[in-house]
């Protein structure tokens, strides 16, 4: 056969560009036929290309055995491979690691140092703690090794052996600590010794203090930087313990600040006396103030240098600790922050964002939004641009059919220079605005005007994945998250038209106008499945009193429930529209006209044609809405029909109109409610939620079943009453606006300029309000284009000449100074003043929750949110990726060699001879069952597939499957070794038979069936 | 800890993996081109660290974490590019952010030591080499040396590094350290 070595493999590949697939698959046929080989050479070579290709995503744990072979190799150079396949394939499932504990054991105690090397470094890649303990007492030795390098590498070696072992630390703790005593001791040594205590150290901190005297030692002499920041960052989990060790800490910290050249040295010990909590320290004589503005200055210089993007983003890192404690000191370094906001880098944005999140409070809180508003806004541009330039209306950002996810990736990002946010990003920047202004119950916000305009831009600006996606996407977490943010915003203006009454109206409108836009602008990126128009249509629904037009909102809403709109969302709003039904016809005062009569009915048709189709809609929830209030209306139309109108006051309205429907929808106010406060609601005695409501449901339920409902297709009727009007109230923007204004630069000079991230049509409308707001301000300079002859003064001082002097009525009553100086101190037509805004006294309803609540309440969630809240709970439980969970060590007390109870060291050598004995008689059964197997496999000849395999390894051949079999019994009978032993059956049924009372694992129930199977096969 | 250090070209196609924690190896694949596809678009001038990848950043951790609480679990991604390739290194916080763009630059100096102005070409022939040197610097997720005469010598202790293959070498002009390798190759 035609060899290849690891060097042909490689040009072989880059020799087959193109088909490189099928060349693989090719290869690893041939690897697969050389490793099983009995040439030891081929083998190794066979296994290298096995790694190479590993590498490459090709599956190598079927080999798992043959890497075991090649390790127990006598050649140095086919054992390193073999261990290399060993720390590149192995997983904690793989079988053969139990074999593979002897040959450990053996190399541990070579007397090369190369060879004895390579078990020191694979034990980490797969330890398990069986193994751990059985390696642990040939591992030991080789602490006081002659050769540095074996010694540096057996402490780390034990430090992992410790993460699953912890028992490990009892023995070898007090020999590493002597080494690290030793100051003879080689420096790579004791280095590698601090980055193990060092990764202890966060755990059992309390462990480690007596050794704070000789860390100290190091850290002031030794020189050597690498250390020297393990050794702080050590220190920073030991100085809450021991507050002493901070006034010992302080003029080396601070010596090495003011002094190394190494710029990571600096930061590490700004960063230590941040996490040491030497700041927060109530120790007055330290000067704690002083340390934390010596950190904040070298953090704010790190941000300042130029072109040296790691320290901005290291101290912006920093910055999010000291936040936590000292958040007004970093408010001081707002300039500089803020411009990493706008960073191109996304790292160091990400970061920004963090901080500003922490730093946020009633002064800066406009201007911060502003700006990442702008960003938003900016990127959405870029957005737009993209679209003319691609024929496809698709959002670039959006994954494109026929691509990998990172391939689309890199479109999005690669097609122009503009920043092009990625959606992730975006949508977690509107989290965090939602969360800077809803923070702590709203008390950052002084606006809520300028709140509700936000939100409004927000919903604009929000990545809304297409409703046609969000149903067939595969990727359903990715596309909830997007869903989230836009039902966010949603959420948070619900919020404020409850909470905040002196701002329902605006919350109305905007709701208003949001819903009217979704169905009558077609560049409005809201479909009917959008998650933010239920919330809104909720508003819509419960406020309808305070709608510009209810008649357009009512419109909007009926086109809404049309057309592939998810059930959930219909349902918000099926429940709106008899509420602003009822509001518009419910008026009591007025008569009963022939006018009003054929307005309503014909309101009543319209809406009754509408939820007619719903009533067979495949959802219940739906149904059942629509089935009530289409009753409800025919009802109602019924008695509008035999209420004969007249023009005078003898005719009421009828009283199903006037009392009845609105009675179901007014009532006492809803408030917000606390999370969890339903929780303390008492569950009535008498209420059984087993019993049937109706025991005869099913057959009620079959007999309603399809009565040929035609879906009602699009007539006159529809086409009349829901074609879109042309223009409605509030998106009238004046046409100056649309010249060019979108696109222009910011020309203010004020980092609030609401131009730049609002749009037109929101700012226009702001301006307006304004105008209305300081119309009667003598002092308030409206912008220049509607300032006409007359100023307000002239004309108050005309309306007031004709009478009679009156006192009051002197404008001069209307001075505030406050509102006026700020007025005249900003831009009168940009900048709209906060002062004036603080004094609205604005009330924001707190949580409500129940009066009987115990403990279990949360008082108020909102401020409870802000920074910790969602992680806390979040960290328990599940395990990140990478994640090596150390928390077993965690436990484990160092210092407590005596008093808990001990393991006798001798005793547990006994027992790993015993086990040693054990080992060898389970080799020796293996190797004659495996001769038995292959006996039988000769014997089968031909029809040896017909074994069953186990389904993991698809592929393997059944040689292979034996092989399974054999290891599993050798796993078991260490467990029942006593009982194997004395019964010395070699015949593997009886064996399995031994086992099978021992099992723990349903999965070793199919290995133990293939090794029944093949004496089956042979039976036959 | 370090979690995993992974070298790979401007294409995106390993050269080194080496997981310090056990890992399947579809996931591991994932992985890489998740961070592949978060580096290889990054602005001239950006820093060397990378924001997680979903496939980390999904299982629960938070960049405004406390500190003390979260130490097993990888927060930080460190890279750097050299000419053709990418190093990457994946740590928890007890690492040092700086520190660990030192320690690439300390693994990169000690490859070119023992190949003799070092190219990509170097390491996809001698992977061998490439991971018996890194195994000098980081054991088990730790660091145990950072100087690089020992970091060499304890590979050359291993026995010979082999040399590229004459034929191989055309165009690999990749000499040059602190960043700009400049393999004008292929």
């Amino acid at each position: 056969m035609f060899e290849k070595s690891l060097y042909d493999l490689i040009r072989g590949l880059r020799n087959h560009k193109g088909n490189e697939k099928e060349y693989i698959q090719n290869s690893l046929k041939e690897c697969r036929a050389e490793i099983r080989g009995q040439d030891m050479d081929l083998k190794a070579t066979a296994l290298l290309k096995l790694v190479y290709l590993e590498m490459f995503g090709h599956d190598m744990s079927w080999a798992s055995f043959h890497v075991l072979e090649v390790m127990s190799s006598a050649k140095y150079l086919q054992k390193r491979v073999g261990y290399l396949g060993a720390v590149q394939s192995f997983r904690p499932d793989t079988e053969v690691l139990m074999l593979a504990t002897n040959l450990l054991k053996k190399d541990l105690t070579s007397t090369s140092v190369t060879t004895m090397t390579l078990p020191i470094i694979t034990l980490p890649h797969v330890i398990t703690p069986s193994l751990a303990m059985s390696v642990l007492s040939d591992l030991l030795p080789r602490l006081t090794h002659s050769h540095p390098a074996i010694r540096k590498k057996t402490i780390v070696t034990l430090y992992r052996l410790a993460l699953v072992y912890p028992e490990t630390l009892r023995p070898a703790w007090p020999k590493i600590k002597e080494r690290l005593m030793d100051e003879s001791e080689d420096s790579s040594v004791t280095a590698a010794i601090v980055n193990v205590v060092c990764e202890l150290g966060w755990r059992r901190p309390s462990d480690f203090l007596p050794l704070a005297p000789r860390l100290f030692e190091l850290l002031v002499d030794s020189g050597n930087n690498w250390m020297a920041i393990k050794l702080i960052k050590l220190f920073a989990t030991l100085t809450p313990l021991e507050p002493r060790l901070v006034r010992k800490l302080l003029p080396p910290l601070t010596s090495i600040i003011r002094t190394t050249p190494a710029m990571s040295l600096l930061y590490e010990c700004i960063n230590g006396i941040i996490q040491g909590g030497i700041l927060d320290s109530g120790d007055d004589s330290v000067g704690g103030e002083e340390i934390a503005t010596l950190c904040v200055t070298k953090l704010r210089g790190m941000i300042m240098v130029e072109g040296d993007a790691n320290l901005k983003y290291v101290a912006l890192l920093a910055f999010n600790k000291i936040v936590l404690t000292h958040p007004y000191l970093v408010a001081q370094q707002e300039d500089v922050i803020m411009e990493c906001i706008d960073s191109p880098d996304i790292s160091i944005r990400l970061r920004a964002l963090d901080l500003v999140v922490g730093m946020v409070n009633s002064d800066n809180l406009m201007s911060i939004v502003g700006r990442l508003m702008r960003q938003l806004k900016n990127s959405r541009s870029a957005t737009a641009e993209e679209l003319n330039h691609r024929p496809a209306p698709i959002e670039p950002s959006a994954d494109s059919d026929d691509e990998s996810p990172e391939a689309a990736i890199k479109n999005a990002k690669g097609a122009s220079d503009a920043p092009l946010l990625p959606d992730d990003y975006k949508v977690d920047v509107i989290t965090r605005i939602l969360e800077m202004c809803s923070g702590s119950n709203y008390g950052n916000l002084v606006d809520f005007d300028w709140y509700i305009d936000i939100l409004t831009q927000l919903v604009r600006t929000a990545p809304i994945p297409d409703a046609t996606s969000s149903t067939s996407n595969p990727e359903p977490g990715q596309n909830d998250l997007k869903v989230d943010v836009s039902e966010k915003i949603g959420d948070e203006l619900r919020n404020v038209a409850v909470k905040v009454k002196a701002v329902r109206l605006q919350a109305a409108r905007a709701a208003e106008t949001i819903l009217v836009s979704t169905y009558n602008d077609s560049s409005s990126n809201l479909t009917s499945g959008s998650g933010i128009l239920r919330p809104i249509a909720w508003i819509a629904g419960e406020y309808a009193s305070y709608l510009a037009s209810p008649e357009g909102t009512l419109t909007a809403l009926l086109q809404l429930t049309k057309g592939a709109t998810p059930p959930e969302s219909l349902i918000f709003y099926l429940q709106a529209l008899p509420k602003i039904f009822s509001m518009m016809a419910g008026d009591e005062q007025l008569a009963w006209t022939p006018e009003r009569k054929t307005m309503i009915s014909l309101l009543m048709a319209r809406v009754i044609h509408a939820l007619e189709p719903l009533a067979i809609h495949p959802d219940l929830e739906v149904q059942e809405r629509a089935v009530e209030f289409s009753e409800l209306l025919k009802l109602a139309a019924e008695a509008a029909t035999g209420q004969e109108p007249s023009q005078d006051d003898a005719q009421d309205a009828p009283l199903l109109l006037t009392q009845a429907i609105p009675s179901l929808f007014i009532g006492l106010e809803l408030n917000s409610v606390a999370v969890g406060a339903q929780k303390n609601v008492p569950i009535p005695s008498n209420l059984d939620l087993n019993q049937p409501i109706n025991a005869n449901l099913s057959n009620l339920l079959k007999a309603v079943e399809f009565s040929g409902f035609d879906a009602v297709d699009e007539d006159e009727f529809e086409i009349y009453y829901h074609k879109p009007e042309a223009q409605s109230q509030s998106v009238a923007e004046p046409a100056t606006n649309r010249l060019g204004a979108a696109e222009e630069p910011v020309h203010s000079y004020q980092q609030g300029g609401e131009e730049s991230y609002l749009d037109p049509d929101i700012v226009a409308r702001r301006r307006a309000e304004r105008l209305e707001r300081n119309k009667d301000d003598p002092f308030y300079i409206p912008p220049s284009d509607r300032s006409g002859g007359s100023t307000p003064l002239h004309n108050i001082l005309q309306s007031n000449n004709g009478t009679d002097m009156d006192i009051d009525a002197i404008p001069i009553m209307q001075l505030d100074l406050g509102k006026t100086a700020a007025n005249k101190a900003g831009q009168p037509s940009t900048k709209r003043p906060s002062a004036s805004k603080a004094r609205q006294r604005i009330q924001v309803a707190a949580d409500e929750t129940l009066a009987t609540s115990g403990t279990s309440t949360p008082r108020n969630d909102d401020s409870e949110n802000s920074l910790e809240g969602h992680q806390r709970p979040k960290a328990k439980g599940k395990h990140s990726l990478l994640q090596v969970d150390s928390s077993h060590i965690g436990a484990f007390s160092l210092e407590g060699d005596g008093s808990s109870e001990p393991i006798d060291y001798e005793r547990q050598q006994r027992e790993e001879a015993e086990m040693a004995k054990a080992m060898k008689e389970v080799e020796r059964l293996r190797l004659e069952m495996q001769r038995a197997s292959e006996r039988i496999e000769a014997a089968k000849g031909v029809e040896g597939t017909v074994v069953k395999k186990k389904k993991k390894k698809p592929k393997v051949v059944e040689h292979e499957g034996e092989e399974d079999g054999s290891v599993a019994v050798v796993k078991k009978k260490k467990k029942s070794k006593k009982s194997v032993i004395d019964d010395g059956s070699l015949d593997p049924e009886a064996a399995a038979d031994v086992v099978k009372p021992k099992k723990k694992k349903k999965k070793k129930a199919k290995i133990d069936e293939g090794i029944v199977d093949p004496e089956g096969v042979v039976d036959s | 800890m370090i979690n995993a250090v992974l070298v790979f070209n401007n294409a995106g196609q390993p050269r080194l993996t080496k997981f310090y924690t056990q890992l399947e190896t579809s996931v591991q694949q994932r992985l890489i081109s998740e961070i592949f596809a978060l580096v290889s678009h990054r602005p001239t001038g950006s820093c060397n660290f990378l924001p997680l990848p979903p496939l980390l950043a999904s299982s629960g951790t938070s960049s405004s974490s406390s500190p003390h609480e979260h130490n097993d679990i990888p927060s930080l991604v460190t890279y750097r590019h050299y000419a053709t390739l990418y190093f990457i290194i994946i740590s928890t916080a007890t690492e040092s952010p700086l520190a660990l763009i030192d320690l690439i630059q300390v693994y990169v100096e000690a490859l070119d030591r023992l190949f003799e102005n070092v190219c990509e070409l170097d390491l996809i022939f001698n992977f061998e080499t490439l991971h018996a040197c890194l195994a000098e610097i980081i054991v088990g997720g730790v660091v145990v040396e950072t100087q690089l005469e020992r970091v060499v010598e304890g590979v050359k202790s291993q026995g010979r590094v082999a040399k590229r293959p004459v034929n191989e070498s055309r165009g690999v002009a990749l000499g040059g350290m602190g960043g700009n390798f400049g393999w004008a190759g292929r």
